[in-house]
């Protein structure tokens, strides 16, 4: 192995943008309490939205105890990556979610992510998001129809002026002028549809693949020009939440963080928070240990698959996918995609149709790491010698060093 | 004549211009305005991409497409020579999540779509939270399919030759016991009665006996006289088998047998879903259509009294409910974990082929075809079961839902008929 082949690999498994600092001392985390605090106090005295159910009755209605809902809070507060004393400041927040007006807008889009929503996770978390989150306006999930929808979206926009979270599904067509995506009874291209309600928001978050990067319809040929929402938003605070489709979970997070403190999560540089995508899946793996001991699947159905081995070499994209799906998982974390033996598709990076897309092994593509630099085939990388035996370990000592280096300095 | 417009929020948007003559609609044209390019994407793409791809066509029924596309590529395989066969259990196990998948839209559609425009349309309103039990138990059934599928929506656990998943007995136990607490909440809160005993039922004079949310929708739905609106052509067409489902036509009280060579595509003026046809003739596809074909004792008897109504459309969904639960509890039951996930070699590839995918999605025949040369993808086609429901026909007949909306007496109960055939918009304009 050359030393440029070295260095690239070294530098995809010890990117800037994979490091989260989780411990800030207790200065910061005191002085992150007391604004916390402040903000909930504010928020307390604030009536609840458009009638929402008050959280406390819901859980009571539905037999769900304290206790339940407060290990729900304690793995949010982690996952949020705060510290524990945090849990029932977080609890709180979770009751107040009724206090701010959420808008969620589906352009080009499948409705997956609105899917995945309505089957987040938590004690009956369900309730939270359909009756707790003051979700003002969401065409799926929303039982009116035409110019009544219309109407019930403008009148939101109006009334939470400034205030409203814009939680947008689908990527933005460009193309023949913004015509492949219109929207209502004007005909309103999905650009100005966008660029219009974005005008208010508080903040975008643009929530899956498609809304981030373009998604699927931005792949190769790209036919109708296809954008992510921060390509074509400007002069507004936006989170990127990625994956297709996005965790729940961490939609769920970031409204509760800005419940929390009125503000955005610390955001890495293709603006996605931290506390979910501060590292790859391939670190926190149920099947690392296979990687670390060179046991890999070879192909579908092999002794390796009934073993659950490691699926790198059957073209997963863990190593280079920043995402939390290894420890928070899908379906109220029922099961994800490694757990049955599918490997990761890289679903949560840019490009991932055309780069990462699963049937194409990575050993053949042309790929660009999440770091940047220059696409190369994996060859090139160094990456496609984990074919031959043994390159997997010299991978991860490259990786341990560094984990040891960053355990000295905390 | 009067021409009004509609938009309607379904899964995406469609847009509905209504055509009044003498009081009643005489036409409807429908057009969706969203387009995505799909099918020119899976171009030049390697085959096996299309199981990544084309789930994502749909938030809804990613699953089916999954299934037909994974069942393109077998068949292509086939074609050219390579034997591709399924252990019996990884065929139980797409077919179980297919049937998870099912339950999830049906259960959806009937409390966020039905019962609350009917309650509008009625002027009824109910103090309940419709939507909280639709999500209560369609989160329940997808977690089902999750053991076994990884995710949903979108997963991509189907591969050729089988399944990427290789549960243990515990899977298929914890899988049983949320398929059990589906099947509580449909005896419960839907039908008032035991699944076996509902499952009994085998004539419409003893509807009477269902009770819960499908008994009183269905007597409301009787008393509003939407047993005599919804006609439509009374043809009926399936291409998929599985779960109890057979493929065929039907028209009047005629089953015979179909060939996926005579399903043709085209396009239609200012609408970027196209028309799809049979043999120049429009065909209902959907729950409805599958029971009739697969000759289901309760949806005949409903359907020789009162034909293709609305009536009769909107009970076929919801009875296929009981029908997949039952199944999929008997799919675990005899599921053997120690066969083969996947018996087919992943070198074993083909260069040139031509498959096509047929499977049975929640609203309907969805259909894959695939045509690889030189080992990428040359053509693709998705035709979606919206597309057959939804088209507007075409010189010789109306399209089947305009056919059902014509002669409704407003805007309002030619929407309700509309939302009978579970549109969906996301799939209709990928």
């Amino acid at each position: 192995m050359g030393i440029d082949k070295h260095d690239s690999v070294k530098s995809l498994f010890t990117a800037q943008s994979a490091k989260v600092n989780t411990n800030r001392g207790d200065a910061y985390y005191e002085k992150l309490y007391a604004q916390c605090r402040a903000r909930l106090d504010e928020l307390k005295a604030l009536a609840p939205l458009n009638n929402r159910m008050d959280f406390k009755e819901s859980i009571e209605e539905e037999g769900l105890d304290r206790r339940d809902f407060m290990k729900w809070a304690s793995a949010t507060t982690a996952m949020l990556m705060l510290p524990a004393s945090f849990t029932p400041l977080v609890a709180e927040a979770a009751v107040l979610m009724n206090r701010v007006p959420v808008i969620w807008i589906e352009l080009q889009d499948c409705a997956g992510n609105t899917e995945a929503l309505i089957r987040s996770d938590g004690p009956k978390i369900d309730e939270i998001i359909l009756d707790i989150i003051s979700l003002e306006f969401n065409e799926t999930l929303m039982a009116a129809a035409g110019h009544q929808a219309e109407k019930q979206l403008e009148d939101a926009v109006e009334h939470f002026k400034g205030k409203y979270l814009l939680f947008v599904e689908g990527s933005v067509p460009m193309g023949m002028d913004g015509y492949y995506g219109t929207i209502g009874a004007n005909g309103e291209t999905f650009i100005d549809h966008l660029t219009r309600l974005a005008k208010d928001a508080a903040a975008v978050v643009a929530v899956g693949s498609c809304a981030t990067f373009g998604g699927i319809p931005a792949a190769a040929p790209n036919p109708t020009d296809a954008k992510g929402v921060m390509d074509v938003v400007k002069g507004k605070p936006i989170i990127n939440i990625p994956a297709c489709p996005a965790n729940p979970s961490n939609m769920v997070g970031v409204i509760l963080h800005y419940v929390l403190t009125g503000g955005i999560p610390e955001l890495d540089s293709l603006l996605r928070p931290k506390f979910a995508f501060g590292y790859r899946i391939h670190d926190n793996c149920e099947r690392r240990a296979h990687f670390d001991a060179g046991e890999f699947v070879e192909e579908w159905g092999d002794e390796g698959a009934k073993n659950n081995f490691c699926l790198y070499k059957v073209g997963c994209k863990g190593p280079m996918t920043f995402n939390n799906c290894s420890i928070v998982r899908y379906n109220e974390g029922v099961n994800w995609p490694v757990g049955v033996g599918r490997g990761c598709i890289g679903c949560s990076e840019p490009d991932f149709w055309d780069k990462y897309a699963y049937e194409r092994p990575m050993a053949n593509a042309n790929i660009k790491a999440p770091t940047g630099g220059v696409e190369k085939s994996v060859d090139e990388f160094g990456l496609g010698l984990l074919t031959a035996a043994g390159v997997g370990i010299a991978i991860h000592a490259a990786a341990s060093a560094v984990a040891g280096k960053k355990s000295e300095e905390n | 004549m009067k021409i009004e417009k509609l938009i309607e929020k379904i899964e995406g948007e469609a847009s509905l211009d209504f055509s009044f003559e003498a009081g009643v609609v005489s036409d409807v044209r429908i057009r969706f305005g969203l387009y995505r390019g799909i099918e020119q994407i899976l171009e030049k793409k390697a085959p096996r991409d299309a199981l990544v791809i084309t789930p994502r066509v749909c938030g809804i029924c990613n699953h089916a497409h999954l299934m037909a596309a994974v069942k393109a590529i077998e068949s292509g395989y086939r074609a050219s020579g390579i034997d591709v066969t399924l252990s019996p259990k990884a065929d139980a196990i797409r077919e179980f999540t297919l049937a998870c998948e099912l339950i999830q839209n049906h259960v959806k559609w009937l409390y966020m779509t039905v019962i609350p425009h009917f309650e509008s349309l009625t002027g009824k309103r109910s103090q309940e939270n419709h939507a909280l039990k639709a999500s209560y138990i369609s989160t329940t059934i997808t977690k089902a399919l999750a053991i076994f599928a990884g995710q949903w929506p979108h997963s991509s656990y189907a591969v050729p030759g089988g399944v990427t998943c290789d549960p243990t007995y515990v899977d298929v136990m914890q899988a049983t016991a949320l398929v059990e607490e589906a099947i509580r909440f449909f005896e419960q809160m839907m039908v008032g009665m035991p699944l076996e005993a509902y499952l009994g039922i085998d004539s419409v004079s003893q509807l009477h006996s269902i009770q819960g949310d499908v008994g009183r929708l269905m007597q409301r739905l009787g008393e509003a006289g939407m047993a005599e609106k919804g006609h439509s052509h009374d043809r009926f067409i399936v291409f998929g088998e599985g779960m109890g489902f057979v493929s065929g036509k039907a028209t009047a009280t005629t089953v015979s047998s179909v060939d996926v060579r005579y399903v043709e595509e085209s396009n239609q003026e200012d609408s970027t879903a196209k028309a799809v046809s049979y043999k120049q003739k429009q065909f209902e596809t959907g729950p409805l259509a599958r029971a009739i074909i697969a000759k289901n004792p309760l949806i005949k008897s409903l359907h020789k009294r009162y034909k293709d109504s609305l009536l009769t459309r909107v009970f076929a969904r919801t009875h296929e409910v009981g029908l997949l639960l039952h199944r999929a509890k008997e799919a675990l039951v005899h599921l053997d974990v120690t066969q083969p996930s996947c018996m087919l070699e992943s070198k074993l590839l083909s260069t040139d082929f031509e498959g096509v995918g047929t499977v049975e999605a929640a609203r309907g025949s969805l259909i894959h075809r695939s045509v690889v040369k030189s080992g990428r993808i040359a053509h693709y086609d998705i035709i979606v079961p919206t597309q057959w429901n939804l088209s507007h026909g075409n010189a010789s007949e109306k399209g089947v839902a305009v056919r059902a909306m014509i002669g409704s007496a407003s805007i309002e109960e030619a929407s309700f008929i509309f939302r009978s055939f579970d549109v969906c918009s996301v799939c209709t304009m990928q």
